[in-house]
C-alpha cells in the first residue's frame, strides 16, 4: 500500500516497529522477530523462596492435629474395649470443656464476660441435645456389620485428616473476617459421621453420650484451641505440640508396636521429609509473566 | 488470475454468524476479501439453533452449519473423532487445498485441524486471544494448543503481543508465526457528518459488562469524572453480569442524567452510538487485539484504552491514550483525552485509520501465509508422530496415540467410502449475480480494477 509507506514516512524509515497498524512494515515479513521478542517477558517474579527451618516449624501444626485425632481414636479403641467406664468418659468430657474454656479465656484479648455467657449458653443447649438424641444415635446404625462400620470409619478418618484446614480453624473464630472453606466443613462432616458410626457399638446410651460429645468438642474446638495458643505464643505452640506427640507416641506404643512404627514414620514425614521435599521442588518453579496476562485490579470489588 | 493459483480454503471455528463478536468478524471479512481475490472460500462451523446445513452468504460464500449442538460457551462437545466424517466429506467435496482455523477454544477448529493433518491438508492456524500460564484452566487449555500447533504448517497471530504468547504457549519456532491484525471496515463505520459541539463532552462505552471487560473499573472512573467535569456525559452500551453494579453506582452518585444505560447494542447499530460521543473509553483487562477501538477511531473518537495486552500496537500515540489499568490513573488519562480534544478532527482522523488498516491488505498478507504453507513439504504419519513425541513425557505419547487412532479411522473411512464416491460441488461463480447486494463498501477493491 502507498498509503502505509507515506504514513511510516519518519526518518527511522528501515527501523521494525511493534505496531500492527498501517499495513505490512517495508522491508520486514509478517513473520519478523525482532531482537525485541518477548523483551517484556518477567520469569518467577512472584517467588517466595522458603527456608527450611521456617518450613519444618509450620509443619508442627500438621502434626499436632494428627497427633490429636490419633488421641481421639485411642479414645474410642480403649472405650470399644471397656477399658474406659461411662464415668471416667464424662469426666473426661468436663476436664477438656473446662480446659478448653481456661486456655480461650487466656489467650483471647477480647474475651468479654457476654461472650462467654453466649457461649456457654450455646454449649448447654448443644449437650442437652445431644442427651436427648443419644439413644437414636445408640441405634442408628446398628444394623450395619461391624466391619463396614470399622471400614467406614477409618477412611472417613483419613478423609477429614485429608481435607482438613490446618492453618486455621474449623469453626468461626469470635471476630474473625473470613468464613471457613468448602473442603474444611465436608471435613468436619466427615468427622462427625466417624464418631456417630463409632457410637452405634457402645454398649449403654451414657457411652454414647459421653462419646459423641468427646469426638464432637475435640474436632470441633480443638482446632480452634490450637489456632489460639499459636496465634498468643509461637514458643508456646510449639512446646504444646512436642509435648503432645510425646504424649500421643507414648500411648500409642502401649496399644500397638506396629502403630507406633506408623505414626512416627507419618510424623517424620509430615516434619522432616516434606518440608525438604518442597524445597528441593522449588527449584523447578516456572513462573512467566508479560503483557499478555490478564490486570489485576488494585481495589477490593465490594459485591 | 490464473487457475493454478486460486486457492480453495475451508475456513474451520466454532464461532461464526450469527454469533456475533471479534472471531466472527475475522473470519467474515477475511473470506469476503479472499473471494475478491478469486480464492474459493467454505466456512465451516456448528449448527446455531435451528440454522443447519449449506447457506450461502453474500459474494457467493458458502458456509456449513454441520449438525452439532454446542454445549458450552457456543463450543461443541470435544468427540475427537467425531467429525472425522463429516470433515472428510467437505474436504473432499470442495476440493480444499488448505484448511485454516480459528481461535483457540474452538473445539471444532481443533478437530478438524488435527483430521486435515492427517489426511496430508496444510493447515493454517490463527489465534485470537492471550492466555495466562498461572492458573489450571489455561495450563489444559494450553496443553491443547500444543497439540493443536505441534503440526501445523503456519500460524497467524493478530498481534505481536498475542505472537509473543502463542510462541511461549505452544513452542513453536517464532518464524512460523505470522502477525497480521484484524482491521476495520471504514465504510460502515463513517463519523458524523458534522462536528458535534464542545460544550459537553461525551464519553462512549461500549463493551460486554463483565469482569474481563473492566466493568469494575469503569464503577469507580466514572463517578470520579463526572464530579471533576461537569460537563461529562457518559453513555454506556452492553449488557452483562456487572450492569446491576454499574446501574447501583448511578443511583448511588445520583448520575441518571449523566450515564446513559443502553442495554446491549446490536453491531448495526454501533455506529450510531459510537457518532455521538467525543471520547471512546475501553477497560478491558487483557486484550489481543481490540476491533472496538478501531472502530471508533474510525468514527472519529479519541480512544482512552487500559494499556493491555496488544492495545498499545493497535494505533499511534496521537489516536490514543493509554492508562495503567487503575481508577485514578484512567481519570488522568481521561483528562489528557480531553484536553486534547480541540486537535482532533474525527474527518482526518477517519481518512487516516482508511490507510492504516484495511481487510483486502488482511486478506494480502493472509494469502502470502497460505502460499508459505502449501510450500512447506509434506510428510509422513511417522515424521509427525516424531513431533508429538516432544511435546511432554506423558503428553507426547497421548497425543501419537490420538494421531494413530485418527489415522486408523481415516483409513477405514476410505475403505468404506473411497474419495471417487465422493461427488465433488460444481463451480457456481455467484460473485457476478449478487454483486449488487454486497452491503459493504468494496469502493477500494473496485477502483483497483
Amino acid at each position: 500500500m502507498q498509503a502505509t509507506v507515506s504514513e511510516i514516512s519518519s526518518p527511522a524509515l528501515h527501523k521494525w516497529k511493534k505496531i500492527a497498524y498501517g499495513g505490512m512494515q517495508p522491508g520486514f515479513d509478517d513473520n519478523h522477530t525482532d531482537e525485541s521478542f518477548l523483551e517484556a517477558m518477567v520469569m518467577n517474579a512472584n517467588v517466595v523462596r522458603r527456608d527450611m527451618l521456617k518450613v519444618m516449624l509450620d509443619s508442627v501444626s500438621i502434626s499436632e492435629y494428627l497427633c490429636i485425632v490419633a488421641l481421639v481414636v485411642l479414645v474410642w479403641t480403649y472405650t470399644l474395649r471397656s477399658t474406659f467406664s461411662d464415668k471416667s468418659l464424662l469426666l473426661l468430657d468436663v476436664s477438656l470443656l473446662g480446659s478448653g474454656f481456661f486456655i480461650l479465656l487466656l489467650t483471647i484479648e477480647r474475651f468479654s464476660f457476654n461472650l462467654l455467657l453466649s457461649y456457654v449458653l450455646k454449649i448447654s443447649f448443644f449437650i442437652t441435645g445431644l442427651y436427648v438424641l443419644s439413644p437414636i444415635y445408640h441405634t442408628l446404625t446398628r444394623s450395619i456389620s461391624s466391619d463396614s462400620i470399622w471400614a467406614l470409619t477409618a477412611s472417613l478418618v483419613v478423609l477429614h485428616l485429608f481435607l482438613h484446614n490446618y492453618s486455621g480453624f474449623t469453626v468461626k473464630f469470635p471476630g474473625a473476617v473470613e468464613n471457613p472453606t468448602f473442603t474444611s466443613n465436608i471435613s468436619l462432616n466427615a468427622s462427625v459421621v466417624a464418631s456417630l458410626l463409632i457410637a452405634s457399638r457402645l454398649p449403654s446410651r451414657l457411652h454414647v453420650f459421653a462419646i459423641v460429645l468427646f469426638s464432637l468438642q475435640v474436632f470441633l474446638f480443638a482446632p480452634l484451641v490450637t489456632y489460639c495458643i499459636k496465634k498468643y505464643s509461637f514458643r508456646l505452640h510449639l512446646c504444646f505440640s512436642f509435648a503432645l506427640m510425646a504424649v500421643t507416641l507414648v500411648c500409642v506404643y502401649r496399644l500397638h508396636r506396629l502403630l507406633f512404627v506408623f505414626l512416627l514414620a507419618v510424623l517424620v514425614f509430615v516434619n522432616l521429609l516434606c518440608p525438604y521435599w518442597l524445597i528441593r521442588i522449588q527449584e523447578y518453579k516456572f513462573e512467566i509473566n508479560g503483557p499478555w496476562d490478564e490486570a489485576k485490579l488494585c481495589f477490593n470489588i465490594a459485591e | 488470475m490464473s487457475d493454478q493459483e486460486k486457492l480453495r480454503i475451508l475456513m474451520v471455528s466454532d464461532f461464526f454468524y450469527p454469533n456475533f463478536g471479534g472471531v466472527e468478524n475475522h473470519i467474515y471479512y477475511l473470506s469476503q476479501c479472499l473471494l475478491k481475490l478469486g480464492h474459493k472460500v467454505v466456512v465451516m462451523t456448528h449448527a446455531y439453533e435451528n440454522r443447519s446445513g449449506v447457506r450461502y452468504m453474500t459474494g457467493g460464500l458458502k458456509v456449513y452449519y454441520i449438525p452439532w449442538k454446542p454445549f458450552l460457551m457456543q463450543n461443541t462437545l470435544p468427540t475427537f473423532y467425531g467429525t472425522l466424517p463429516i470433515v472428510r466429506t467437505i474436504l473432499v467435496r470442495e476440493k480444499i487445498s488448505l484448511v485454516h482455523g480459528h481461535q483457540a477454544f474452538s473445539t471444532l477448529c481443533h478437530e478438524a485441524l488435527m483430521h486435515a493433518r492427517t489426511m496430508g491438508y496444510r493447515v493454517v492456524f490463527t489465534d485470537h486471544s492471550l492466555y495466562g500460564f498461572a492458573d489450571v484452566g489455561s495450563i489444559h487449555m494450553n496443553k491443547v494448543l500444543q497439540f493443536t500447533l505441534a503440526d501445523v504448517s503456519q500460524a497467524i497471530c493478530v498481534s505481536h503481543t498475542s505472537k509473543e504468547n502463542t510462541v511461549l504457549r505452544s513452542g513453536l519456532p517464532p518464524e512460523k508465526v505470522f502477525v497480521i491484525p484484524n482491521a476495520v471496515d471504514t465504510a460502515m463505520f463513517k463519523p458524523a457528518p458534522e462536528r458535534l459541539s464542545s460544550d459537553e463532552i461525551v464519553i462512549v462505552v461500549i463493551s460486554r459488562l463483565v469482569y474481563r471487560k473492566g466493568a469494575d473499573l469503569l464503577v469507580e472512573v466514572i463517578p470520579e469524572v463526572c464530579r471533576l467535569y461537569q460537563n461529562v456525559r457518559f453513555i454506556v452500551g452492553g449488557d452483562g453480569p456487572k450492569r446491576v453494579r454499574l446501574e447501583e453506582m448511578r443511583e448511588k452518585h445520583s448520575l441518571q442524567d449523566r450515564v446513559d444505560m443502553l442495554g446491549a447494542v446490536p453491531h448495526a447499530k454501533v455506529r450510531s452510538v459510537l457518532i455521538s460521543g467525543h471520547i471512546f473509553l475501553n477497560s478491558s483487562l487483557t486484550e489481543a487485539f481490540c476491533i472496538a477501538i478501531l472502530e471508533a477511531a474510525s468514527c472519529g473518537l479519541l480512544t482512552v484504552s487500559t494499556r493491555v495486552g496488544g492495545v498499545p500496537e493497535v494505533l499511534p500515540d496521537d489516536m490514543i491514550v493509554l492508562a495503567e489499568p487503575d481508577p485514578s490513573d484512567m481519570v488522568q488519562a481521561i483528562k489528557k483525552a480531553i484536553d486534547r480534544l480541540p486537535q482532533i478532527d474525527p474527518q482526518a482522523m477517519h481518512l487516516r485509520m482508511k490507510k492504516l488498516y484495511s481487510w483486502h491488505d488482511v486478506a494480502k498478507r493472509t494469502v502470502i501465509v497460505y502460499d508459505r504453507a502449501l510450500r512447506c513439504s509434506g510428510q509422513n504419519l511417522l515424521e509427525r508422530l516424531s513431533r508429538y513425541m516432544t511435546c511432554g513425557a506423558w503428553a507426547g505419547k497421548l497425543f501419537c496415540l490420538v494421531m494413530i487412532i485418527d489415522f486408523l479411522l481415516w483409513h477405514l473411512l476410505q475403505q468404506w467410502q473411497p474419495d471417487f464416491d465422493i461427488e465433488p460441488v460444481p463451480n457456481i461463480d455467484l460473485t457476478q449475480c449478487q454483486h449488487e447486494e454486497i452491503s459493504w463498501d468494496f469502493n477500494e477493491a473496485e477502483s483497483l480494477r
